[in-house]
């Protein structure tokens, strides 16, 4: 029992962090980020390469993939979503060029890093062992805390910077926003780097524990946009609940369900669609907050 | 002498073909506040989205205190000293009163002089000072009214729009409202351009006033004389001619 629970919430704090990227750029700019889990991906194969083969210190190399992501999140924001927004008037035009940018990165990936699974040494050795009832790697515990401690940064920023808040209130009214002196174009861009940089930074931190391979990008999109759907999309609390659900669930899936075979996420995805048609909206349904 | 602070020469604009203002021309000096009155549809709304850089003019001009605004960029234009009150209120509702007003301060970088402004806003609106933790949109629409009208203080502006601020809100707090924007204009010293369907109570407040009808200005003059002009009528119930 205590071993799921501690699964579910290492397990949710990465995917918290990982909602939390998505859900953000859905409430500013009304996109749905398809190519969020190549993005992840990305990040965890730039630690893999400053950590993994230049053997630099794991936190430079983790630093390094929030940098590549940053810089590759503004400029997707300002060459191909901000110019689709402002001249197309309907909005599957963003979700489709979502779609071309995930196949992209996806090509980029192959070309830059290869097609192979990737791992890197451990950043901690040593196993905690609370009497059985909890074993947890201590790496796991490390990366878990790391992972809560960004949240709750991200978190902070949004809550009290003054970037924070022109981020909220472009969210919750555009027009008025820009009435206050917001300028939208730059701070969509804002954005959305934050957005980006959150992924690679959950790329980063989870390379070291489950490793990286090309084929990680298009499931992580899906279990973000799971997550996003259970709490509400577009709020910041919705995508923490969700992200933290999706990862509990998985954990009491894979200590009762495995037993059956793997149909965890069979059944989970069987009760999201179930969940959705009582509350469509998802738990926190509401725009920005 | 005072200086003109707003200029508009001939502004025309149009929405798909449709026109909005047809060459409308309009001064605001310093200290001075003016309506612009007329029904829905008479342009009034286009010509706040005019000065905001929202919309696009398509020709004339329009100048602050000298400078062409048009074709700047809202937040551009905002930074220069234009604060508004929009129509409909359009408070962030899922922000605090706090974080709400503190957005009002969004183009000033000065600390201390935010903290200050911020000071003197919640003493002109206690309600504010009362709700200062609350989400905006549990607010009441007075309080709400209130809550934009603060927010545009906090830009310590030297102009400032109001767009139909009496629009869905009881009639007392009307009054509560129209005697705020007189102290606005007068003890503050900020410039000052209402619109307002409620003309009775625009043309009480205001030194001059413009009467609009679908595009172009059909009256104009001081607001106590135009409040017994019989053309007035006409003008404010608007497109019928």
């Amino acid at each position: 029992m205590e071993q799921v629970v501690a699964n579910g919430i290492y397990l949710g704090s990465q995917y918290a962090m990982i909602a939390l990227g998505l859900t953000l750029i859905f409430a500013l700019m009304n996109v749905l980020n398809f190519a969020h889990g190549q993005m992840y991906v990305i990040g965890g194969f730039v630690t893999y390469t400053f950590y993994g083969q230049f053997q630099m210190p794991f936190l430079l190399a983790l630093l390094m993939s929030c940098l590549t992501l940053t810089v590759l999140g503004a400029l997707i924001e300002k060459f191909l979503f901000g110019p689709v927004i402002r001249r197309s008037a309907r909005e599957e035009s963003t979700m489709l060029l979502a779609a071309g940018i995930a196949f992209l990165l996806d090509a980029i990936i192959l070309l830059v890093f290869g097609e192979k699974q990737r791992g890197v040494p451990k950043i901690v050795d040593g196993v905690f062992n609370w009497d059985f009832r909890i074993i947890m790697p201590y790496d796991r515990i490390l990366i878990c805390a790391l992972a809560i401690l960004s949240i709750v940064a991200f978190i902070t920023f949004m809550q009290f910077s003054r970037t924070g808040r022109a981020l909220r209130a472009l969210a919750q009214d555009r027009d008025a926003a820009q009435l206050m002196g917001v300028n939208v174009n730059r701070y969509s861009m804002i954005g959305f780097a934050l957005g980006a940089m959150l992924a690679g930074l959950v790329g980063g931190l989870l390379v070291t524990i489950t490793g990286v391979n090309l084929g990680m990008g298009g499931p992580t999109s899906i279990k973000a946009f799971l997550m996003v759907m259970i709490g509400g999309a577009g709020v910041i609390s919705g995508a923490i609940v969700g992200g933290f659900i999706l990862g509990m669930l998985e954990a009491v899936g894979l200590a009762v369900l495995s037993q059956y075979g793997d149909i965890t996420y069979l059944v989970i995805f069987v009760a999201l669609m179930i969940f959705l048609t009582i509350r469509p909206q998802g738990l926190m349904g509401k725009p920005w907050g | 002498m005072a200086s003109r602070i707003l200029h508009f020469q001939d502004v025309e604009l149009y929405y798909d073909r449709v026109y909005a203002l047809r060459g409308v021309t309009l001064e605001l000096e310093e200290g001075e506040t003016i309506a612009l009155i007329g029904a829905n549809g008479a342009g009034k709304s286009s010509i706040l989205r005019a000065i905001t850089g929202l919309s696009r003019i398509d020709s004339g001009s329009i100048s602050f205190r000298g400078e062409r605004i048009d074709g700047r960029d809202t937040a551009r234009i905002v930074e220069m000293g234009i604060a508004i009150v929009p129509e409909g209120r359009r408070v962030f509702p899922y922000m605090s009163v706090k974080d709400n007003l503190l957005m009002g301060a969004f183009t000033r970088r000065d600390k201390a002089e935010i903290r200050q402004t911020l000071e003197s806003v919640l003493e002109r609106f206690p309600r504010l000072q009362e709700r200062y933790r609350q989400v905006a949109g549990t607010l009441s629409g007075g309080e709400q009214q209130m809550l934009v009208i603060g927010r545009a203080l906090m830009a310590r502006p030297q102009l400032l729009l109001l767009d139909e601020p009496s629009l869905g809100i009881a009639p007392k707090l009307v009054q509560d409202i129209a005697r705020s924007i007189i102290r606005i204009n007068r003890e503050d010293g900020v410039s000052v351009l209402l619109v307002e369907q409620n003309s009775r109570m625009a043309l009480s407040i205001s030194h001059r006033a413009y009467a609009l009808t679908t595009g172009n200005v059909v009256v104009s003059g001081g607001s106590r004389e135009l409040l017994n002009d019989p053309r007035i009528k006409d003008a404010y119930l608007g497109g019928a001619a």
